[in-house]
């Protein structure tokens, strides 16, 4: 399972790749994995203003839906359009053309709340 | 995992990293590594698919009247088969709801073959040999010893043909011949449930593991039961616990084509034409929806703002570009334009259509 080392992480399986005063996110390898071939994204407006924890995007996969939930607050600035029509980005590059909504950050400091490449490691190695 | 059944496959199925799920008291895969969608474009494009299907049942039913009590016992006109022929069927209730759908084979007047479900093995034998107490037959539950391998698509009789000393070529759609497959005795039908041209291949167990690996190094693809669901909801093929149970008889479940009123008496009979002399509370339907999203089994049925029915399998359809789904639905309310499922709160516009969903490649 891939866990790039730069990044940083969420228990809902989140990553997230700060981006000057900008944060970009999606779903973890792990998360992709477990949800199978995706079929459909549905992602926030751009222009949204978004609380950490609140559901910004939903995922369906041929099996399941999951929702996505907001790493860091602040405003959806840029979201990612490519995955209307091809979904199974997320499934073939998760951490790279697979990415979901961009983020400007309203408090920096959250970032200290989420987990590194090694403590995510650890976290699904116990889940 | 320790209670679960493992088929002749278990090992293989492991060995290929097959995502293992209880199903029906037996350990079976879910998908594979290549993931769901892989292996849906082996079976509906121009490949082929295999499918572990051992957990099914089989029940050996023969001697003297053993046609008499599978015509009392089985919906559909076991009278109709010829030797070397198959029929869709069900078994009813004197309620006539579902105990099971089948298959039967008829390899001689005095010798069948049924197909059971694997989650309703217990109970169907259970049925069979109470009611064959009063008849001057032998009924054999052959499950334990029998394993069942499916491969459907374009490939299948190609891959197939390579490793059988019959000709498939003269097996007709609902035909069934037998040979012989690593030593032991072996019923190959062209039968199945996606839709595609394929056999199903009944086989000791001792000879499944070798069939599998010779014709996933033939080229045919491992399927999982998530892709076999994907595929024959597509079809509008019902599934015991969904489309059909004791809750519903064949007129509600559309299935009066297995269901041959004028057969004879069986069991059952005098329900299924009241029912349909009265006309059912409701009726199964094909949905297509409109809008995005994959209905799934218990999502609302909605027309205008009403709750007029339920889904009872829903799959994203690669082939159709959309979500169906299979329903029951109010009769009076089947083809009204305003029709709707509900998906995570939001009703999602949804039209009425034929089944199939998609074209059926079987051969005729």
């Amino acid at each position: 399972m891939s866990i790039p080392a730069e990044l940083k992480y969420t228990r809902e399986h989140e990553w997230l790749r700060c981006d000057g005063d900008t944060v970009v996110m999606g779903l973890s390898d792990h998360a992709q994995d477990a949800l199978g071939d995706i079929v459909f994204v549905e992602l926030p407006d751009v222009g949204r203003q978004v609380q950490v924890a609140e559901p910004c995007a939903v995922v369906e996969s041929v099996k399941a839906v999951s929702d996505v939930y907001v790493p860091v607050a602040g405003e959806i600035v840029e979201v990612n359009t490519a995955l209307e029509t091809a979904p199974e980005l997320v499934n073939s590059d998760p951490y790279g053309e697979g990415w979901l909504a961009r983020i400007s950050l309203a408090d920096a400091s959250q970032l200290n709340d989420l987990m590194d490449a090694e403590a995510y490691a650890g976290f699904i190695s116990e889940s | 995992m320790n209670d679960l059944h493992k088929t002749p496959l278990y090992d293989a199925h492991v060995a290929l990293g097959g995502k293992m799920v209880p199903f029906a008291g037996s350990s079976m895969p879910v998908q594979y590594p290549a993931g769901v969608l892989a292996e849906y474009q082996a079976v509906r494009e121009s490949g082929a698919g295999i499918f572990d299907i051992c957990h099914m049942g089989q029940v050996r039913v023969s001697g003297e009247q053993a046609l008499d009590l599978l015509q009392y016992l089985t919906s559909n006109d076991v009278a109709a088969l010829a030797d070397g022929q198959v029929q869709y069927s069900a078994l009813l209730n004197d309620a006539g709801a579902f105990i099971d759908d089948i298959t039967t084979y008829r390899i001689s007047a005095d010798a069948f073959y049924l197909c059971i479900n694997a989650a309703n093995r217990q109970k169907d034998v259970a049925h069979l040999l109470a009611l064959s107490a009063e008849f001057n037959v032998d009924v054999v539950d052959e499950s334990d010893d029998t394993a069942l391998l499916a491969i459907q698509g374009q490939t299948a009789q190609s891959i197939l043909q390579a490793l059988v000393d019959i000709d498939l070529e003269s097996i007709a759609y609902y035909r069934f011949a037998c040979c012989r497959i690593g030593g032991y005795d072996a019923i190959i039908s062209r039968t199945g449930y996606t839709g595609e041209d394929g056999f199903e291949i009944y086989l000791a167990n001792g000879a499944a593991g070798g069939l599998w690996q010779s014709m996933q190094q033939a080229g045919a693809t491992p399927c999982g039961l998530a892709v076999r669901d994907m595929l024959r909801t597509e079809m509008g093929y019902a599934l015991y616990g969904h489309e059909i149970s004791a809750d519903v008889t064949p007129v509600e479940a559309r299935l009066m084509w297995i269901t041959k009123l004028d057969k004879g008496e069986f069991l059952g009979r005098a329900a299924v034409a009241q029912r349909r002399q009265a006309g059912p509370e409701k009726v199964l339907i094909g949905l297509k929806l409109a809008g995005r999203g994959v209905p799934r089994e218990g999502y609302a049925v909605l027309a205008g703002s009403s709750k007029i029915g339920v889904v009872t399998s829903g799959a994203h359809s690669p082939l159709a570009g959309a979500g169906v789904a299979l329903a029951y639905v109010s009769p009076e309310c089947a083809d009204r334009n305003d029709l709707a499922v509900e998906i995570r709160g939001k009703p999602i516009a949804a039209k009425r259509m034929k089944l199939p969903f998609i074209r059926s490649n079987v051969r005729r």
